[in-house]
């Protein structure tokens, strides 16, 4: 094993011994727990398995290397996690208003009933 | 008697908003002032002037004080409900000639229009620029055919403002509100009005801002 190997395989362990952290904690709920473990996992073993993937894509006749697919693929699911988080942010924005407009209606239906 | 409110959307108009509700007030009912959470006197100028003020704790944008106001005006047995700006660019004269259609049952909700008879003075920059855009996006993408894409002075009738409910918060109601409309197979009237120009309003990147906003509704849904 590379020692970059070793070096992501220990970050990645950091962050599924904080994943257990945060669900002893309660901070994180069984689904998202389940969600991020499986994610590490899979990210562990595409890098313990680097030279069976470089392999693979070069049976497809794919040009990029195992490290840069993996790369690639990161890009892509950070774009999509970005694309949800704006539609977490745009309900969220929503929940806000109809907040602000609930406690602005029932203040003034309680200043001009007096 | 058809009892008529007008809905006047406010943030940081303590110079204008007094003088709009004494201008308003011979042509309606009931007054209904949304303070957008201003920081300026805008709430006690309007209580002073007779108008109900309703004041929301943070600024969320004129779309959500329109239906912050549709809702208040419901609550009050509202029938008519017209809609103008807080900045004195309506004239207040208009608003009799905006409600007609309604009063004579020939449209559940009317626009107010800068491009038919009247002439407003648009700004150059507005008439050739933004606005040519604006009306080419609303005609090709939402298909509204409407002279006038964005125009914040608009009259409906009761049981239209249940029917449509404003959910962009900022300045892509215009677009929701027409778009709702005709979608809902309303009866659409538009009225000629005069707008008064005290500054430029709209930019470029607020006509970009209002797509965006339009779209990320459309995906968030």
């Amino acid at each position: 094993m590379l020692p970059q190997q070793i070096i992501a395989l220990l970050i990645i362990l950091i962050f599924v011994i904080k994943l257990f952290t945060q669900k002893k904690k309660e901070i994180i709920n069984q689904t998202e727990f389940f969600s991020w473990l499986i994610f590490w996992f899979i990210a562990g073993l595409a890098i313990i398995f680097i030279k069976n993937i470089d392999g693979f894509l070069a049976e497809l006749g794919v040009s990029a290397s195992g490290i840069n697919f993996l790369f690639y693929i990161g890009v892509l699911i950070l774009f999509y996690f970005i694309f949800r988080l704006r539609l977490i942010i745009a309900k969220l924005d929503r929940q806000l208003t109809d907040l602000t407009r609930h406690v602005a209606i029932k203040e003034a239906e309680k200043k001009y009933q007096k | 008697m058809l009892k008529i409110a007008c809905v006047i959307p406010a943030w940081n108009e303590e110079k204008n908003i007094a003088q709009v509700i004494k201008n308003v007030r011979p042509f309606v009912d009931k007054i209904i002032v949304i303070d957008d959470a201003s920081k300026d006197a805008t709430s006690k100028l309007a209580e002073e002037a007779g108008a109900y003020v309703i004041r929301h704790l943070i600024n969320r944008g004129q779309g959500a004080a329109l239906q912050t106001g549709n809702d208040y005006a419901l609550n009050l047995g509202i029938d008519i409900i017209v809609h103008f700006d807080g900045d004195n660019q309506f004239l207040a004269e208009e608003i009799k000639d905006m409600i007609a259609p309604i009063i004579k049952n020939e449209a559940d909700i009317v626009f107010g229009s800068r491009f038919l008879e009247k002439k407003a003075n648009l700004p150059l920059f507005k008439r050739l620029i933004i606005y040519p855009l604006a009306q080419a996006f609303t005609r090709l993408i939402l298909g509204i055919k409407l002279s006038d894409p964005q125009n914040g002075f608009r009259a409906m009738t009761r049981q239209t403002a249940e029917k449509i409910r404003i959910m962009n918060r900022e300045m892509a109601h215009n677009s929701e509100i027409q778009t709702k409309a005709f979608s809902y197979k309303l009866r659409v009237a538009e009225v000629p009005i005069t707008v008064i120009y005290h500054h430029f309003g709209q930019k470029l990147s607020g006509g970009f801002k209002i797509i965006k906003d339009l779209f990320i509704y459309k995906l968030s849904k």
